[in-house]
């Protein structure tokens, strides 16, 4: 019977060293996604996609084509600066000028923070094909949680195209992983490149079709870009 | 089942393993996005739980494949100890983190599962290898 004994032993030993080495692999990764982030979104908070209501939407425009003057955004989904942007000042802006066809608002979406900022803006972009980029780019923008924990995950997404007509949500999260996406990120690179962007949020403002300038914003609500945006109507 | 059928099947198992490993961490040192199916590796790969103590999880799999590759390869009972307690450590530690994907990224990585599946059935293996039926060094 002492092999019996030896075996158990044995398979004791096994068990409790395997149990105590889990045990720590867990314990690490329990505290170091804790330390990491806020919790992953898994139930997202309603997006707006009413403030964009009967306003035409076309690839990463907004407003009218006819629009006497466009104000280009240049930002990173997982910006806090420009979630803040989007909920103090666009609203003014969409109410006040988009709707009454003064104004259409270009989105150049970059992905420098890290992995989500790429989720985020490749998903924006592919709802961008079906003239849905400002629903989604403003539900990113409401459910930001913090740099690079995950939260740009599936389920958001979902619950994003969800509530936006026109978008499928399976259909989003596969066609946003296509290598088609890729040319107009570099787009939207080359473009801040070129306009000396080195932070974002950050502007141009100018004539539709014409010369776009460079605008600093002094603060991120409508008082900081409506004065540009008039000065660019008064011309 | 001869001991050296479960060495040899551990070891394919393993070698599996650690080949995928592999690939979940060159795609993530070079920034390239996983071949995925089920839509979710993205999210996976991205999360904090991707990392554990600076590390990527991805590394410490293939450093545990390729320990569990050894140990098949290796006769002897300290190999069978070895083996076995990796395994298991293995096989829990693989279960939390499938728990994770889906109860709390809800997002399920494709990669991840198939070393979730190798892993249960390396920890099987090792378990028949640690006992008497394939062990032959015990006596009534």
């Amino acid at each position: 019977m002492r092999w019996r004994t030896d075996r158990r032993l044995r398979l004791a030993a096994v068990l409790c060293t395997a149990a105590a080495l889990a045990g720590g692999l867990v314990a690490a990764s329990v505290l170091g996604a804790r330390e990491g982030s806020a919790p992953v979104s898994a139930a997202a908070p309603e997006p707006e996609p009413s403030l964009f209501a009967g306003i035409e939407q076309r690839g990463t425009a907004l407003g009218s084509p006819a629009a006497p003057v466009t104000l280009v955004e240049y930002a990173d989904l997982q910006c806090p600066y420009c979630a803040q942007w989007a909920r103090d000042a666009l609203p003014t802006l969409v109410d006040d000028y988009v709707r009454a066809g003064k104004l259409r608002i270009v989105f150049h979406g970059l992905a420098f923070i890290g992995p989500d900022s790429n989720k985020a803006l490749r998903t924006a972009v592919a709802a961008g094909r079906k003239n849905h980029l400002w629903d989604v780019v403003h539900g990113l923008y409401v459910s930001q949680g913090a740099e690079n924990t995950g939260w740009v995950n599936d389920t958001l997404v979902r619950d994003i195209a969800g509530g936006v007509p026109g978008l499928e949500p399976d259909e989003l999260l596969s066609t946003r992983w296509e290598k088609t996406i890729d040319p107009e990120l570099e787009r939207f690179a080359a473009a801040a490149k070129a306009a000396g962007v080195n932070g974002t949020p950050a502007f141009q403002v100018g004539p539709t079709g014409g010369r776009l300038e460079r605008v600093e914003v002094a603060s991120l609500g409508p008082e900081g870009i409506v004065p540009a945006i008039d000065a660019a109507l008064a011309r | 089942m001869t001991e050296r059928s479960v060495r040899i099947a551990s070891a394919v198992l393993a070698s599996l393993g650690a080949a995928i490993s592999a690939y979940i961490l060159y795609v993530r040192e070079t920034n390239g996005s996983l071949v995925c199916s089920t839509g979710g590796c993205e999210t996976v790969q991205s999360s904090s739980y991707a990392e554990l103590l600076g590390l990527p999880v991805a590394a410490l799999g293939l450093a545990g494949f390729v320990v569990l590759l050894v140990a098949a390869l290796t006769r002897g009972e300290l190999a069978r100890l070895v083996n076995a307690t990796v395994a298991l450590a293995a096989f829990l530690f693989a279960a939390y983190l499938l728990a994770v994907q889906l109860v709390v990224l809800d997002a399920i990585c494709q990669w991840c599962v198939a070393t979730d599946v190798l892993t249960t059935a390396l920890a099987a293996l090792a378990l028949v290898r640690l006992g008497p039926a394939s062990s032959g060094r015990w006596a009534p």
